[in-house]
């Protein structure tokens, strides 16, 4: 087991390369110019003054090798953009927002997905099947911005229970972690129902009935269990698409969070903020991934070593 | 064989189906009956016929409209006092703030993100396909290094990528939008496809077609890929929801299609700064993203229940 | 039940009594008399538009600027007629180009050092530095020496000592300009021009504008800051006029997007709101209460690219013409611009010498007959053009009806929407042969006319139309060098004739003066102000029952 843990996490540090390095070259070719903001021109001799101070007209391999060490060392540069900030701390200040909120969504989408989906596969084609199956595939198919205006226009300004916008305290942090989890939720509910059927389906549940064993203690004891695996492994990719997919979510209600920094970057061409915040999302991928990994292996020895 | 009671049920001139066991019987099953099986089994589930009805009539709308409407988006003027209206006989959905008939505005957005959607996921597949194919059926070192690269590409993240990738092209059409969707999605695709390879490649006709001398795309292209379709198709329609969501969400902050062009995103995000007093401006372009989504799923549920009889639903509790 | 329980009752009617004597009776403080009296809780809430940057030298958005000027202590402040006004300087002595300023005593930094000149002098040499690099360096370039050390690649610190702005004792700090320019006073209002105290910045070059470490010297102090959420600022006590100053506490809320803020403002999480509001959303806020406009110093144009693409100087005079400024300002901007008459805005000082009849080609509803003539004739028009605009809201509308109305006079044209950062590298200057039309916009940094026309000399660096007149160059220096008002107001004239003028080359297209509309509630309405410059004095404000 520790030898199949060891293996993964060490090969985190190719993939990690390989990331920064796919970066290092895409934002290299993305024109513009991080030192220009407005429409006035840089004189000349500033551009090259900034281009030297942050290393930019070094050739790319001594930059590439630089940023390299820069990761390893914790160390991801000034903010081009705005220097009176590092990304180390723009990224310290922002992160634990964005990733409280996707965790906050991922609550939400277990503590109703779930449900949602073991009731429908209980109650297989009646109308709570059907109820719940058509509302949760709304809730996945109306774009998120839609549904978070709508949910600010009724729940906060007409009805005035919660705030419009903002992430002080758990009232700010109800309606955007809802808006964000409504996809997964409907995910998690589609997924649980499919797994519960085909277990509902599986010999030995047959067997349990027809020895009279209370039904609600097979459901919960087997059914249940068994259901969950395929939806825990489901968790890992959704996890990386909360973290990097909050960013609608944070600029419509307005949180300091990773996301909305993310895009403002691209925009203005902040590139080692834009570097160090792939390369960050991709380690929560990545390590995301691997827990997955390392439950899935737990609960199922079967794959640890068929995983190929 | 006995026959399934069910199988013997006509569904609305599907035409001839399994022939009873009568003539037939012991005769070698050709792909066809497969997917005439499929498709009758697809009719069945009643969910996934309208879904796929709806799918096809609103793509036709945004196909045919535009052509057929009395207004065109990009050659009539710009016209202030009208803008803005309600549902009327002349415009059915209303105007927009340039006085441009909003039902043609949608059925060109429809275009612009259907056509994405298709597009994106038809590059996805191509790619995964590719990609896949060559692992599953090489095997061996290359497969290794192959599975072991899309490791670490899984760790790219999609979205944040597809705007880099946006920023790099630097205009915003409906090719870079493929592109820029494709790039970091076609992972699952590739995986999906190398594991059936592998899984057909042990099949007892493959043995016996290499035993036999044939070439590596006959067998490719004769026995592994057909079968391998229609898990295809059904990604395909998997994969159609995420990219019409991606397009989406990339308009509405900004990074979509570039005007005088508009896909459903964008409009969403002119809607929704007034959203206070002209409602459906938002409204109606997120409605249709939602049916698009709906009905895509419908119809991959649909299709994935008609291809592989062992995920049907019980029709106890 | 309550009969029941006697105590329990009494308890209950104690308790209602209660609240009802201190619900009606409470705001005693003077409320009698009706609007106008000062609220208990002298706190603002501000919605902001953007992340705030606390080092003067780096502020670039007009949101810092805002906060920046109030939390330090410029030398000069503007008044309500744009005049400069006495702030830490309390007088100052012009003498053709040297200019002295003569500090207050007494006024002290929130760490208990006193202010002195040599705060002045080291924070405007840091800002024209090149390891700073700011973008308003070009603020100080009436400075004698400031260029030179800006543009400085190695062996800056001797050129910094050129620099010439000298603090010759604690009160008195010395300029030489590079010519006699009598609207510097005015410019140094600037908050680029704001002072920072030395040994904390030194001490931690990249972390001293954190409220742990920040050391201010403004009528308002940080108390709180969270990056790209909120800012929270109170009343310096020590300030040298803190007994004018009514307002306790500043809740600055950053709110980024335009929608998100008007809906935070209706719900009533912030009280004042700037820099925000959507286009689209104004016709409905127009009518509200709350809805305040405000004029800035700032022109929006399109502009020609004059050298290989517009050449015909009749067809831009045309397509000038065919602009329905009105319609597009009542439609689309709908924020009650006013159509331009020229490039110089209304506001400028001298405006009414510099443009005593408006531009003949830029009629308010525009002249489509008029037009066509010109059209006709132009000898060898480009019927085919590419418009180039940024893709935010409402840029991209405005070229939809700009190309509208030009395919009335027989031009058809392709519209271009590049994305904020790809168009200024596209523009350049100078500008890619691609392009035949652009969208861009000047707004003010100081009360002078010059530094609207100096954008449209050979070499400048904003000037991306390719316009190039040597004559014109000739009067700008002139200008430059001639302090008396009147004089150089007539210099500004013939300037203004060559750009738009009967005769002029019309290189750009004027379209609209800047507007700042902003939402105040009725509290706060009445002292709440910006100035033509977007600068707010927060030392006016007062928040009223």
């Amino acid at each position: 087991m520790t030898a199949f843990i060891i293996r993964r996490l060490l090969w985190t540090i190719p993939v990690l390369l390989l990331v920064i390095f796919l970066t290092f070259i895409l934002m290299r070719q993305i024109e513009g110019n991080p030192f220009r903001q407005t429409s006035r021109a840089v004189p000349p001799a500033i551009q090259r003054n900034l281009e030297r101070k942050f290393n930019l007209d070094e050739p790319w391999y001594v930059q590439y090798a630089l940023y390299v060490k820069g990761v390893f060392t914790f160390d991801l540069g000034p903010s081009l953009v705005n220097r009176d900030r590092t990304v180390n701390d723009i990224i310290k200040e922002h992160f634990p927002k964005s990733l409280e909120l996707g965790l906050l969504a991922f609550i939400w989408a277990i503590l109703i997905g779930i449900p949602m989906g073991v009731i429908a596969a209980l109650r297989q084609n009646s109308a709570y099947d059907y109820t719940l199956m058509f509302l949760s595939n709304v809730g996945y198919a109306i774009p998120s911005f839609l549904i978070a205006t709508l949910l600010i226009y009724y729940v906060s300004l007409k009805a005035g229970l919660l705030p419009t916008n903002g992430w002080e305290n758990w009232k700010y942090k109800i309606l955007p972690s809802f808006a964000l989890g409504l996809a997964p939720m409907a995910y998690f509910a589609r997924l649980v129902r499919g797994s519960m059927l085909e277990t509902l389906q599986q010999d030995y549940v047959r067997t349990a009935k027809a020895k009279g064993l209370r039904y609600r203690r097979i459901v919960v004891v087997h059914v249940l269990r068994n259901s969950l695996i395929p939806a825990i492994t489901a968790m890992a990719p959704l996890l990386g698409f909360i973290i990097t997919g909050t960013f609608v979510i944070e600029i419509i209600f307005s949180i300091p969070g990773i996301g909305r920094y993310f895009v403002q970057s691209v925009s203005s061409r902040d590139y080692s903020v834009v570097m160090g915040i792939t390369v960050l999302t991709s380690v929560v991928i990545v390590l995301a991934n691997l827990v997955v990994d390392i439950m899935y292996g737990i609960l199922d020895p079967r794959t640890r070593d068929a995983r190929s | 064989m006995t026959l399934d009671p069910r199988d013997a049920v006509a569904t609305g001139g599907v035409g001839e189906l399994v022939p009873a066991a009568t003539e037939q019987a012991g005769a070698p099953m050709r792909q066809a009956n497969l997917w005439r099986d499929a498709w009758r089994r697809y009719l069945q589930n009643k969910g996934a016929v309208v879904a796929g009805a709806a799918f096809l009539a609103f793509a036709a709308f945004c196909l045919l409209w535009p052509i057929m409407s009395p207004y065109d988006i990009k050659e009539d003027p710009v016209n202030f006092s009208e803008a803005y209206e309600g549902p009327s006989l002349q415009h059915p959905l209303g105007t927009d703030q340039l006085g441009k008939d909003l039902l043609t505005k949608l059925a060109l957005g429809g275009r612009i993100s259907i056509a994405i959607g298709i597009g994106a996921t038809l590059a996805i597949l191509l790619i995964g396909v590719v990609y896949g194919s060559i692992a599953g059926f090489v095997g061996g070192r290359l497969d290794n290094i192959q599975m072991r690269l899309l490791d670490a590409l899984y760790g790219l993240p999609y979205l944040p990528f597809a705007i880099i990738v946006l920023a790099i092209i630097g205009t915003n059409n409906l090719w870079t939008m493929v592109i820029a969707l494709s790039i970091a999605s076609w992972f699952t695709a590739a995986r999906i496809v190398r594991g059936q390879v592998i899984t057909l490649k042990e099949n007892d006709y493959v043995r016996a077609a290499k035993a036999v001398g044939a070439r590596w795309y006959r067998i490719l292209s004769r026995h592994l890929l057909p079968n391998t379709l229609g898990i295809l198709i059904i990604a395909i329609f998997l994969e159609l929801p995420g990219v019409i969501l991606g397009e989406a969400f990339l308009s509405f902050i900004g990074l979509g299609i570039s005007p005088p062009d508009a896909s459903l995103g964008s409009m969403a995000q002119e809607g929704r700064a007034v959203y206070r007093v002209h409602p459906n401006m938002i409204v109606i372009p997120s409605v249709a993203v939602a049916l698009l989504v709906l009905c895509a799923n419908f119809i991959a549920d649909g299709m994935r229940d008609a291809l592989d009889p062992r995920t049907r639903e019980t029709k106890e509790h | 039940m309550l009969s029941r329980n006697p105590r329990l009752s009494a308890l209950l009617l104690a308790i209602v009594t209660g609240l009802l004597v201190v619900g009606c009776g409470g705001g005693d403080e003077g409320s009698d008399t009706g609007g106008g009296a000062a609220a208990a809780d002298q706190t603002l809430k501000w919605g902001l538009g953007s992340e705030v940057v606390l080092d003067p030298g780096l502020a670039t958005d007009t949101t810092s600027a805002k906060i920046v000027l109030n939390i330090y202590d410029p030398l000069v402040k503007l008044d309500d007629k744009l005049n400069a006004a006495p702030a830490m300087a309390e007088s100052w002595d012009v003498n053709g180009k040297n200019v002295t300023y003569h500090l207050r005593t007494g006024s002290k930094w929130s760490n208990g050092d006193p202010v002195t000149a040599k705060d002045y002098e080291y924070a405007w040499k840091r800002a024209a530095s090149p390891e700073l690099a700011s973008d308003y360096a070009y603020q100080l370039f009436g400075i004698q020496g400031a260029t030179e050390y800006n543009s400085c690649e190695s062996n800056c610190n001797a050129l910094r000592d050129k620099v010439a702005v000298k603090a010759t004792d604690d009160q008195t700090l010395e300029v030489t300009l590079t010519s006699p320019q009598p609207w510097f006073i005015q410019q140094s209002a600037h908050s680029v021009f704001l002072p920072v105290h030395q040994a904390t910045v030194e001490a931690a070059p990249e972390r001293w504008t954190r409220p742990e470490n920040i050391v201010t010297n403004g009528p308002f102090k940080v108390e709180a800051a969270e990056p790209s959420a909120s800012i929270t600022l109170v009343k310096n006590q020590d300030w040298r006029d803190a007994d004018s100053v009514k307002l306790e506490r500043v809740e600055g809320r950053i709110i980024v997007d335009g929608t998100t803020a008007v809906q935070s403002f209706e719900a009533g999480e912030v009280d004042v709101l700037d820099e925000q509001l959507p286009a689209a959303e104004t016709p409905r806020l127009k009518e509200t209460p709350e809805y305040e406009l405000y004029p800035g110093l700032g022109t929006s144009y399109y502009g020609f690219n004059v050298k290989d693409n517009i050449t015909d100087i009749n067809q831009r005079r045309a397509m000038s013409l065919a602009v329905d400024r009105q319609s597009i300002i009542d439609n689309i901007t709908q924020a009650n611009e006013k159509p331009a008459n020229a490039f110089t805005p209304d506001g400028m000082p001298g405006k009414d010498s510099i443009v005593p009849d408006p531009s003949p080609w830029t009629p308010a509803s525009g002249d489509i007959d008029q037009a066509k003539e010109y059209m006709a004739k132009a000898k060898n028009p480009k019927t085919n053009i590419t418009i180039y605009s940024n893709e935010s809201s409402p840029n991209k509308e405005v070229a939809e009806a700009l190309q509208s109305m030009w395919k009335q006079i027989g031009i058809n044209s392709t519209i271009k929407i590049l994305e904020w950062q790809q168009y200024l590298e596209f523009l350049g200057p100078p500008p890619p042969k691609a392009v035949d039309i652009f969208r861009l916009g000047w707004v003010g940094d100081f009360v002078d006319d010059i530094n609207f026309l100096e954008l449209w000399t050979c070499d400048s660096g904003n000037n991306n139309t390719g316009y190039c007149d040597k004559d014109f160059d000739a009067l700008v220096a002139k200008a430059r060098n001639t302090p008396d008002n009147a004089a150089r107001y007539e210099i500004y004239k013939q300037l203004e004739q060559k750009l738009t003028g009967q005769d002029g080359a019309l290189p750009i297209i004027p379209l609209w003066y800047t507007t700042y509309p902003n939402l105040e509630r009725e509290t706060v309405k009445d002292t709440f102000s910006i100035n033509l410059l977007d600068q707010v004095d927060l030392t006016k404000v007062e928040i009223k029952e």
